[in-house]
């Protein structure tokens, strides 16, 4: 036996040691003992104790026990006694641990000692018991042991043990682990359960009287209460308990005058089929330390709040939150004292959340604050919560926070962090992730979206999501040796998977809400992402995001989009920089940003993309085209929006204001066109024959006298084509550019409609006057004019003026285009015209006319000429400085030459929608010019106007008698092309009696000439 | 990536330009138009040549002529992974502006290597690692090509210079 031979040279070594002679040399009755005992250790069995029993008996009796162990253990045990001795007495209050942790072989040995123990006294011991005292400590020693066995035993094997005794269960009889579920589910033989009605809310107190009951009548009394088990089940069955017991009387006797219990209603047998579902636990929301829960009422109503601590009851939690407090700010001393007022003022004004400050409460609210010392980091009183390291800390009830869906956003969990700088460092990212998880599968994924397996069996896998069931996402794999197939697995495995550079838009879950951006870096589960906005990196969760395929920067709040130019006021505009959910970023005009809400908003504008202006050289600029600050900050930047003399330009480099910064079209210079726009001459002008005839064309024909005084509407009888008033008559009394104020016959109120569905009608003879002449009919001639007068070829430009009413008010607005001495004089046109005329040289009209001509004259020439090509539109800019251009006020309207001039040129004719008025302005200042119309022009032509007549000379010297001076620079240019001029002269001198006509003479001019007499007359149009 | 492409186009000319130099004008107004354009996914960088230029058709009713010219010309299509020069036009806190060739890059704080940091006090405000790169408007700088996002008449890309054999040159 080795373990012999250990203990032999053990007890030589120990031997050595041994200074103390053995006191006594008891006897050798004991050496079977330590076997005895081992076994008793290990055993479990009845007969262990019986041998135990046995031991005991050596002991007492000091006889020689001749144990069936064997006999050679004898010498050994007798080496060692004297030393085991020794140490008896003591070690009779040995715990057996001592021993248990040693080596295997001394646990022998010491396993012998304890054996011993029990049968040894210490000889002093011995002397201090009086003679005839019992001296063994057996029973206390049997209890021990008892003891002992029971701690050794391994509790599942006590378990069974109780079992046996006690169990009633006939399951419990076999083993539980081998039968099967479903014979543990109950049968007709067991037990029925009677449901019965008790107060909502009472179940439980209704449950603790039945067993309090049951305790005070066991089974044995003389009253025995024969239920065997009553439950309840809480919120699922409100008002209802159960019952076990045999027979229903049974449940009647012992239910008898219980509180609450409602006997008037029957007792309800439960099936045995449902017995099971009765007692089937929901399992709840597992809440753990760290995790994420929301309130759900209170001040903290909605606030993501972070589970510190979870109370073994189950019932409440100890949750972390950011405070929301106005420490007294806001409340005055009267709502201070009156609690219910107090309330109501917190509740109307929600503070923001912020973190706890001392500093701040003890503003006002000293007395209400008090430090509590706490376990590191701040810990303060006030008000009777409790703030650590600037958190609320706050016991509450499970009930009353939210577990499922919490979907804690990063930005409110990035709140919570603590210490770290950057508010990531302490972040618990797992456990956010966790709870994201919960959030359910078929809101973030899609299919399509690229996903990839991080944890489980199928780690690594990388597919596109096919399909979402639930938890359960189908995915296909798209890469390694899986490729193609389609597999199954759940959300808590799977994240979604961008590349850097990836294109992608953030569907929800954070205030980002639908921004767009690229992703520039990709770590775990968190996106960086570069915003195409705002150029800004924002951080989101994968499950955030989706790849977009969208093109343009996003962002919409309604209809408003980012870089949308909307009017705030009749003054404002203003270009949206930033839509967030409730409000919108703009900065207007003066550059000035606002938080506006989407009802602030008058309308929004639509982008004009004809619009044009000129920059500080007079150059025309556009909608798209790159141009930059001459003075100041020296800003550059696309021009998104042209509005007045106002330029939003967009500059992706720029940060603040989404890169829109506000100019002044004086203020800057062209850097590029848009899209190689070319700077050079338009091609639609090119034809020489048309540019020969435009002058003259062009100023006989269309000038559109302006349009002031009376609307011609207003007076009319009118009937209402549409609408409410349908068919009604009435009187317009007022007008504009939209509206009538109409006096109907039948109500003698004023009404407000619509001007196009208004008819006029003549009072009399109640005939519907035609309208198109009568209101509108303005229109019509000019629409009209540039086929009359150019053949077409100048159209673009002459009916795009013309013929888009929008923009010009006063032209579509001005129904009367005409001005009343226009109108009136109707078959006379002549005197009619001759005023106009002379306003016309003088005053808006000519500047209108010679303006357009101008243009057209050069566009036609400049094409050609050296002086064109120079890169500058008009020979003037070139030739004499910018003295008309730098003084400023001219400059609006000039660059208004498109749509946007319109408005603050209201009385210049913005109907001519191309005319540099600057230009013209300059023509006047400069002495050629108008000496060049004002005398010579009618005799050249003898036309009426000499507005019209005066660009003439200037692009066509050779016709022209005018000294144009001002012109004679691009003419020679134009010269040497002089093979395009051979049928100019024709070209131009057969239109000019028609062009001529058609403004002036009644003959001719057929729009007009119509136009005028059947509306005045009012003579029934056929 | 450049390419050789060969791409039709059809051009409309007035009238008053039908006449011996016709040919001329179609081939400088192709020039004018296609030559630097972009398309949302290439840039065409150069009209090689006219492979046809086609006859041309008088529309009714206008007298426009209408020509469809098969011409070759040399595209660049940037792509991911692409490692290109650039030149930096602005430098700001968020990042690096560059511009390669027509095609604008910005390279985002995070993909700038670590040690090369934003430096707002010196004129002009530059990146630096306070060493040998110095990145300011102006310099060249070796990118790479993180992603390509088309727009309708622009390409923007994100770039970075946080990998070996990247950053200023």
């Amino acid at each position: 036996m080795s373990s012999n031979l250990l203990n032999q040279d053990f007890g030589s070594d120990e031997e050595e040691d041994d200074f103390n002679p053995a006191p006594i040399d008891d006897s050798d009755a004991e050496e079977p003992q330590p076997p005895k005992a081992v076994r008793g250790y290990h055993g479990v069995n009845d007969e262990d104790e019986d041998e135990d029993q046995n031991g005991d008996d050596d002991d007492e009796g000091g006889a020689d026990a001749n144990d069936d162990d064997e006999d050679d253990a004898e010498e050994e045990d007798a080496v060692e006694r004297p030393r085991k001795r020794r140490r008896g007495g003591v070690h009779n209050f040995f715990e057996e641990e001592a021993g248990v942790d040693e080596e295997e072989d001394e646990a022998e040995e010491d396993e012998d000692e304890l054996a011993e123990f029990g049968t040894e006294m210490h000889p002093d011991d011995l002397d201090a018991l009086p003679a005839g005292a019992e001296t063994d400590d057996r029973r206390h020693r049997q209890l021990d042991r008892q003891r002992e066995l029971d701690a050794t035993m391994d509790a599942e094997k006590q378990a069974q043990m109780l079992k046996e005794r006690y169990g009633r269960n006939r399951a419990a009889a076999t083993d539980a682990l081998v039968i099967p579920k479903r014979l543990l589910l109950p049968s007709v033989e067991d037990p029925s359960i009677w449901g019965g009605r008790c107060k909502p809310g009472k179940e439980r107190e209704v449950v603790y009287s039945i067993q309090k009951r049951i305790e005070e009548r066991p089974a044995g009394s003389r009253n025995p209460i024969r239920i065997i088990s009553a439950f309840e089940r809480g919120n699922i069955m409100q008002g209802w308990f159960y019952c076990e017991a045999r027979r229903q009387p049974d449940v009647t006797d012992g239910l008898e005058g219980i509180n609450f219990y409602y006997p008037s209603q029957k007792l309800t047998l439960v099936p045995v089929k449902e017995m099971p579902d009765l007692l089937r636990v929901q399992k709840s929301e597992e809440l753990n330390p760290g995790g994420w829960v929301r309130m759900k009422r209170g001040k903290y109503h909605d606030d993501l709040a972070q589970i510190e601590e979870v109370e073994t009851n189950g019932l409440n939690v100890t949750v972390r939150l950011v405070p929301r407090l106005d420490y007294g700010m806001n409340d005055d001393s009267a709502a201070m004292i009156d609690p219910k007022r107090k309330r109501t003022a917190a509740s109307a004004i929600r503070p923001p959340q912020r973190l706890f400050s001392e500093a701040e409460a003890k503003k006002k609210h000293a007395k209400y604050l008090s430090a509590t010392s706490g376990l590191g980091g701040k810990s303060w009183n006030y008000l009777n919560e409790n703030y650590i390291d600037g958190f609320l800390i706050k016991d509450v009830r499970i009930s009353h926070l939210l577990t499922k869906n919490v979907n804690p956003r990063l930005e409110e969990v990035t709140m919570f962090a603590r210490g770290g700088e950057d508010g990531a460092a302490n972040l618990d990212l797992a456990s956010l992730a966790d709870s994201l998880k919960n959030a359910n599968a078929e809101d973030s994924y899609q299919p399509g979206d690229p996903v990839e397996v991080y944890r489980g069996e199928q780690q690594g896998l990388i597919g596109k999501t096919v399909s979402t069931r639930g938890e359960i996402v189908s995915l296909q794999v798209t890469e390694g040796d899986l490729a193609g197939q389609t597999i199954d697995a759940p959300v808590r495995t799977l994240r979604k998977r961008f590349r850097e550079g990836d294109h992608v838009k953030v569907i929800g879950g954070s205030r980002y809400q639908n921004e767009l951006g690229m992703v520039v870096q990709v770590k775990d589960d968190t996106v960086t992402l570069l915003s195409d906005m705002s150029m800004q990196e924002i951080t989101v969760f994968s499950k955030d995001l989706r790849l977009s395929a969208e093109m343009a920067a996003d962002g919409q709040l309604g209809i408003y989009d980012v870089h949308d130019l909307v009017q705030l006021d009749a003054a404002t505009v203003g270009c949206v920089i930033k839509v967030d959910r409730e409000s919108l970023r703009v900065v207007d005009q003066n550059g000035s940003v606002r938080n506006i809400l989407p009802t602030q908003i008058a309308n929004k504008i639509t982008p004009r993309r004809e619009a044009v202006a000129t920059d500080n050289n007079g150059a025309e600029i556009r909608h798209g085209d790159t141009v930059r600050e001459v003075q100041g900050e020296q800003r550059s930047g696309v021009i998104r929006h042209i509005y007045r003399s106002f330029l939003f330009l967009h500059n992706k480099a720029q940060a603040e204001n989404a890169g829109i910064s506000v100019v002044r079209t004086t203020n800057v210079v062209t850097v590029s066109a848009r899209g190689g726009r070319p700077t050079g001459p338009d091609l639609t002008k090119m034809n020489p024959a048309i540019a020969g005839q435009r002058p003259g064309g062009r100023g006989n024909g269309a000038m559109p006298p302006p349009q002031r005084g009376r609307d011609r509407l207003i007076g009319k009888t009118v009937t209402v084509r549409k609408g409410r008033f349908k068919g009604l008559v009435g009187i317009v009394r007022d007008s504009d550019d939209k509206t009538a104020q109409v006096e109907l016959y039948t109500s003698n109120k004023p009404v407000l409609i619509q001007r196009d569905i208004l008819a006029p009608k003549d009072p009399i003879s109640k005939q519907p006057l035609d309208m198109g002449r009568g209101r509108g009919g303005s229109r019509v001639p000019h629409g009209g004019a540039p086929p009359s007068r150019g053949g077409g070829w100048q159209g673009g430009r002459t009916p795009m003026s013309g013929g888009d009413s929008s923009r010009t008010p006063a032209w579509g607005g001005a129904s009367s285009a005409r001005t009343p001495a226009w109108s009136g004089v109707s078959g006379s046109r002549t005197p009619a015209w001759k005023n106009d005329g002379n306003r016309t040289s003088y005053g808006d009209g000519s500047r209108t006319a010679y303006g357009d001509g101008n243009r057209t004259a050069y566009g036609g020439i400049g094409n050609r000429t050296p002086a064109w090509n120079s890169g500058s539109r008009t020979p003037y800019d070139t030739g004499s400085g910018y003295d008309a251009f730098a003084s400023g006020s001219r400059t609006p309207a000039w660059g208004g030459a498109g749509a946007s001039a319109a408005p603050p040129a209201g009385n210049r004719t913005p109907a001519w929608g191309g005319l540099p008025s600057g230009r013209d302005q300059r023509d006047y200042d400069d002495a050629p010019t108008p000496g060049g119309y004002s005398a010579p022009t009618p005799g050249a032509y003898g036309a009426p106007t000499p507005g019209a007549s005066a660009p003439t000379p200037g692009a066509w010297a050779d016709n022209a008698p005018t000294p144009g001076g001002a012109f004679s620079a691009p003419t020679p240019g134009a010269n040497p092309r002089r093979g395009y001029d051979a049928p100019t002269p024709a070209a131009y001198d057969a239109p000019t009696p028609a062009l001529g006509g058609a403004a002036e003479t009644p003959g001719a001019g057929y729009g007009d000439d119509d136009a005028g007499p059947r509306y005045d007359e009012g003579t029934p149009s056929p | 990536m450049f390419f050789l492409k060969e791409e039709a186009k059809v051009i409309t000319l007035h009238p008053s330009y039908f006449g011996p130099n016709m040919r001329e004008y179609l081939i400088t107004r192709l020039n004018e138009e296609e030559e630097g354009r972009c398309t949302g996914d290439h840039f065409v960088i150069c009209v090689m040549d006219m492979v046809d230029i086609g006859e041309g058709r008088v529309m009714p009713s206008s007298g426009h002529a209408e020509y469809t010219i098969k011409y070759r010309a040399i595209i660049w299509k940037p792509f991911r992974g692409e490692t290109v020069d650039a030149i930096v036009t602005s430098v700001k806190p968020t990042g690096i502006f560059t511009l390669a060739g027509p095609l604008s890059v910005f390279i985002a704080r995070k993909n700038i290597p670590s040690d090369i940091k934003w430096e707002p006090n010196t004129v002009p405000p530059q990146y630096t690692d306070h060493a040998d790169q110095v990145i300011e408007k102006g310099t060249s700088l070796r990118l790479k090509i993180l992603g390509v996002k088309p727009d309708v008449a622009a390409i923007n890309a994100i770039g970075t210079i946080k990998e070996d054999y990247l950053g200023p040159l």
